[in-house]
């Protein structure tokens, strides 16, 4: 395997996490975590990558013949499925904290901060209003 | 043909499973509290099955290869749960806190349609998963499992502040899932194989290789920031303060120190060929582990959130912990593991007691709280256990582990590392027992205009008998009080060895038997000059108030709760992470 497939995933890992560090926005945040996520992806698939093989898909193929190593593109399916269970639970959380907080910058929506304005009004939910807004 | 003991592995993840689908599934038609009847039952036999299994890992540790695909020839292609003594004890430890947890919840939600129970048994599952699996690949996914049960749990409430700490919380964990996933694919690529033995091999033939050391700097990384290590620590304060209180327990209890018991078994059986992971091990381990223990301690000192303020002592024992592991030895492990168990069975307590405030006093303001818990002493009298027992009483599993823990430390000779971690577990000792002396004996000087916090009006659900949230409680600080310190001391040198695949040590050392003395008292006096600051001659105030403003308001200033922040310290972090290992 050449040097450049670890190249860009260091340079994506880095970009993306220079986009979170940046952010002042939580939609454009997650994008930012999805760029940080395909860096894993490059990475996997740059390892199990084998030059002149197949796909390790045997139906038309002899056994036998060069494939590239099927774990890794495991690794990535999971890894696909992850990022989709964080991606929609963040918009989720972004969605109720807009609804909630009015706004989608993180400078705003600090946990435990003094000075936010709204905070006693809005925040009245015990565990019934929690299962209202679960279901 | 796999033989009986190694056929009950399987179970504690897959009862917990199971329960949490048919809860799913009819949820609506259930009667109002069997989902927590069913849930404590999961719980009950997960920690029943776990305590079995450890008993017979007792003669080695006993393996379940799924699908019946065991190696050959040292090619191994199947998943397998490997599970040693000390890793069934964890397992089963983890199933009692949900069960008491449960028991402490039952109510906590009405008309949940049973979404608690799912996730936190779903949360569960994982954390048994991630304590028996001997795959890497699968040690990432339960490692994903517990990450995305808790986000959605932290977030339960919906309010403003549960949401943010929620997203911090999120973006950070994934973040080290990332990582994790990263470290994986290059071992993976060096070593040709997911199995812990099987890489563990490829590691001892390899050498001195970079790959190897970036691998192990990519998952500890990732470890550490689930165990909340400085500088990743940030989001554990976040989100410990704002999630449900009966999710808090299991935060600190034992989510924290998971990460830590991975940490502790991948670099103990994965990388222990990796001359060069071994001796970066030390120097990175008890350094970050001695300076979180003094950071948390003294962040936990500042906070009048109490649930915040526990959330920063869970920092500072999670560094205690961390130390332990450095010292590699099976004394410093060993004292790890049992400091675990009595550290999550102390911490769920706590949080507990926070719980009930909650619920009772509606608030969990320190200072707004001042003298509101008279009507409910025996949550007093608990605290003031707890708070001892944090900083160090010798008496309990806490007490056992601190001691071992220290007397690994002690006998490598790190002094600053031993100072340490008395210092820490003082200092959160000191929050502690403050808070205790101000909510339930009145102490400290009258607020006034200080009372109103600057943290949300929250209360938790009120209606519940103070004797159904307090027994639990009582239970965990019972049972962290009354486990056989002989038992302990005598199965701990095996169980420990076989941990860390190493020959069977003798007898473990103990620390000095007066450093546990001298924390307790530090931790009374600093709670004392707290409460009484202003009574005491301008003297003693002056100089401590002069030094201490600067570097408070600076780490103040750091804990920002702002995630831009922490992506940029978890950088920081990782690069420190490497450069050590580049260095050694």
């Amino acid at each position: 395997m050449s040097v450049l497939p670890y190249a860009v995933a260091a340079w994506l890992f880095g970009v993306g996490l220079y986009g979170i560090a940046t952010s002042r926005n939580f939609i454009h945040l997650v994008g930012c975590l999805g760029v940080c996520q395909s860096a894993t992806y490059v990475l996997l698939l740059g390892l199990g990558y084998r030059w002149g093989s197949i796909a390790p898909i045997f139906y038309d193929h002899p056994p036998g013949t060069p494939a590239v190593d099927p774990v890794m593109q495991a690794l990535v399916l999971t890894d696909i499925v992850v990022g989709a269970t964080l991606t929609a639970l963040l918009l989720v959380l972004t969605v109720q904290a807009h609804k909630r907080g009015g706004s989608l910058d993180p400078e705003k929506l600090r946990p435990m901060r003094a000075g936010r304005k709204s905070g006693r009004s809005q925040d009245t939910s015990r565990g019934d209003e929690a299962a209202r807004g679960a279901r | 043909m796999t033989a009986f003991p190694a056929l009950l592995l399987p179970l504690p993840v897959a009862i917990p499973l199971v329960v949490c689908a048919v809860i799913l599934t009819t949820a609506h038609l259930l009667p109002g509290r069997l989902p927590d009847i069913l849930a404590i039952g999961a719980a009950v036999s997960v920690a029943v099955l776990c305590a079995v299994i450890a008993r017979y890992a007792a003669q080695g540790p006993i393996v379940y290869w799924f699908g019946g695909w065991e190696p050959h020839d040292g090619v191994y292609l199947g998943i397998g749960f490997s599970v040693d003594e000390a890793s069934g004890w964890i397992a089963a430890f983890i199933g009692m806190l949900y069960a008491l947890t449960f028991v402490f919840a039952w109510g906590f939600f009405d008309r949940t349609h049973g979404h608690f129970h799912i996730l936190m048994l779903l949360f569960l599952a994982a954390m048994v998963g991630f304590s028996f699996t001997r795959d890497m690949f699968n040690l990432f996914v339960w490692f994903e499992v517990m990450s995305v049960a808790a986000f959605a749990l932290t977030a339960y409430h919906l309010a403003e502040s549960s949401l943010a700490g929620a997203i911090n919380f999120t973006v950070v964990n994934s973040l080290a899932g990332f990582l994790m996933l990263g470290g994986i694919g290059l071992i993976y690529a060096q070593a040709g194989t997911l199995d812990f033995e099987g890489i563990a091999a490829a590691v001892a033939r390899g050498g001195r290789d970079p790959v190897v050391a970036g691998a192990f700097c990519l998952v500890a990384a990732a470890l550490m920031i689930k165990g909340a290590i400085v500088p990743f620590q940030f989001w554990l304060a976040d989100a410990h303060a704002v999630a449900p209180s009966p999710v808090s327990v299991i935060f600190s209890g034992s989510m924290v120190s998971l990460g830590l018991f991975g940490l502790a078994k991948v670099s103990a059986v994965v990388f222990a060929g990796s001359a060069q992971v071994q001796q970066a091990l030390p120097i990175l381990l008890i350094g970050l582990g001695s300076f979180t223990a003094l950071l948390g301690g003294w962040m936990a000192l500042l906070q009048r959130h109490l649930k915040r303020m526990l959330a920063f002592s869970t920092i500072s024992h999670a560094g205690i912990m961390l130390a332990g592991i450095g010292a590699l030895t099976a004394g410093g492990t060993g004292g790890m593991l049992v400091y675990v168990v009595g550290h999550g069975l102390v911490k769920g307590a706590l949080f507990m007691i926070a719980g009930i405030l909650l619920a009772t006093q509606a608030s969990i303001d320190e200072i707004a709280l001042r003298g509101l818990g008279r009507g409910i002493w025996p949550a007093g009298i608990a605290m003031a256990l707890a708070g001892l027992l944090l900083s160090g009483l010798p008496l309990g599993a806490l007490d056992q582990g601190t001691r071992l823990v220290q007397g690994a430390l002690s006998q490598q000779g790190h002094g600053i590392a031993l100072a340490a971690t008395a210092v820490g577990a003082a200092l959160t000792g000191a929050a502690v027992l403050r808070a205790a002396g101000r909510i339930f004996l009145g102490l400290g000087p009258d607020p006034g205009d200080e009372a109103g916090a600057p943290s949300e009006d929250e209360r938790e659900k009120a209606n519940r008998p103070l004797w159904l949230m307090l027994a639990p409680c009582c239970a965990l600080l019972a049972l962290d009080v009354a486990i056989p310190p002989e038992l302990i001391a005598h199965a701990l040198p095996r169980a420990a060895a076989a941990f860390m695949h190493q020959p069977a040590a003798g007898a473990l050392v103990e620390g000095p038997a007066w450093l546990p003395w001298a924390s307790v008292a530090a931790g009374l006096a600093g709670a004392g000059y707290g409460l009484f600051r202003n009574r005491l001659p301008k003297i003693v105030v002056q100089p401590v108030s002069a030094t201490q403003s600067a570097p408070t308001r600076a780490l103040e200033f750091l804990h920002s709760g702002l995630i831009g922040d922490y992506a940029a310290w978890l950088a920081v972090g990782v690069a420190g992470i490497a450069a050590v290992l580049a260095m050694v």
